[in-house]
């Protein structure tokens, strides 16, 4: 990846820091939260409660674009918290989370995503940057209920 | 947010290990975790793209290490816990076939009111003893008659 690249990736993404975007998730279907379960190797939900590492773990909400729209990598704007990546490769690095309330299937999420910070950093194989977002699920009246901050590699 | 699971520490102290978590990945696993978040990064299900990245085979997803720390502390901390806090930082790589391992211990115990917490550190590793994610979680009980 050439500094150019990097450079220019840099200076979109500084662009988007600090800007809050809200996006109404809609209702958690059960199904969902038992197939993520199975998939995770984790307990069965218990009377519809939603696994921890469900809403942070999900990379797309939306339909998504048709595969000719996607990156060479496979992913897509929305599986990437919708940043503006073109050009690069990300790897996610690790997650910290507060959990305020149970939420349950059927229960409406809204996310609240903001880019905190994104740095630039010389890697074994050449400049990276490390991008910090957080995003808080909330319900319909913006009352908390996960809060996570993410922390992306890309290259 | 509660978590259940089918045991529960008769008494939590600090300097108490958890014990071992082993989980095995499979390519089938790695392909319905990517599915169940829609994830489609081919280097998660594509073998050859993931070589041309330089990886020996596809890689277990950076949310699939942080959901399997936290079953370690799922099953450990029973039905009556409440996770409170948790997090995990991505270090070393794993690929499809490699069992993860979970190794732990309580670091601090404190009273609240009603309720017991509890802060662990979590260490995930491989079959071959190489770090992939250190974390840490913080849980609740409430507190007993």
């Amino acid at each position: 990846m050439t500094d150019d690249v990097i450079g220019a990736a840099a200076a979109r993404l500084a662009a988007e820091a600090g800007v809050t975007r809200r996006r109404d998730l809609g209702a958690l279907p059960a199904r969902d939260l038992e197939r993520f379960a199975v998939a995770a190797g984790g307990p069965p939900p218990v009377d519809g409660a939603v696994p921890p590492l469900y809403l942070s773990s999900v990379m797309g909400w939306s339909a998504g674009p048709p595969e000719a729209e996607l990156r060479p990598d496979g992913s897509g704007a929305d599986e990437t918290r919708g940043l503006p990546l073109d050009g690069l490769r990300l790897m996610g690095a690790g997650q910290e989370l507060e959990f305020h309330g149970t939420v349950r299937a059927g229960d409406r999420v809204v996310e609240h995503t903001t880019l905190l910070d994104v740095r630039r950093k010389a890697g074994r194989s050449g400049d990276l940057l490390l991008l910090t977002v957080e995003r808080r699920f909330t319900d319909e009246a913006d009352r908390p209920l996960v809060t996570c901050r993410e922390t992306f590699v890309a290259r | 947010m509660s978590t259940r699971s089918r045991t529960r520490p008769a008494g939590v102290t600090a300097g108490d290990a958890l014990p071992p978590y082993r989980q095995r990945t499979s390519t089938v696993q790695l392909f319905r975790f990517s599915a169940v978040t829609w994830n489609a990064h081919r280097i998660h299900y594509d073998a050859a793209y993931a070589r041309s990245e330089g990886y020996p085979d596809v890689l277990v997803q950076s949310h699939l290490h942080g959901c399997v720390l936290l079953n370690a502390v799922l099953a450990w901390a029973g039905p009556d816990a409440s996770l409170r806090a948790f997090g995990w930082q991505n270090r070393g790589i794993a690929v499809a076939g490699d069992e993860l391992i979970v190794t732990g211990a309580v670091v601090a115990v404190r009273d609240a009111p009603a309720e017991r917490v509890a802060d662990l550190r979590l260490e995930e590793h491989n079959q071959r003893g190489e770090p992939c994610a250190p974390g840490h979680a913080t849980v609740a009980w409430p507190a007993g008659p």
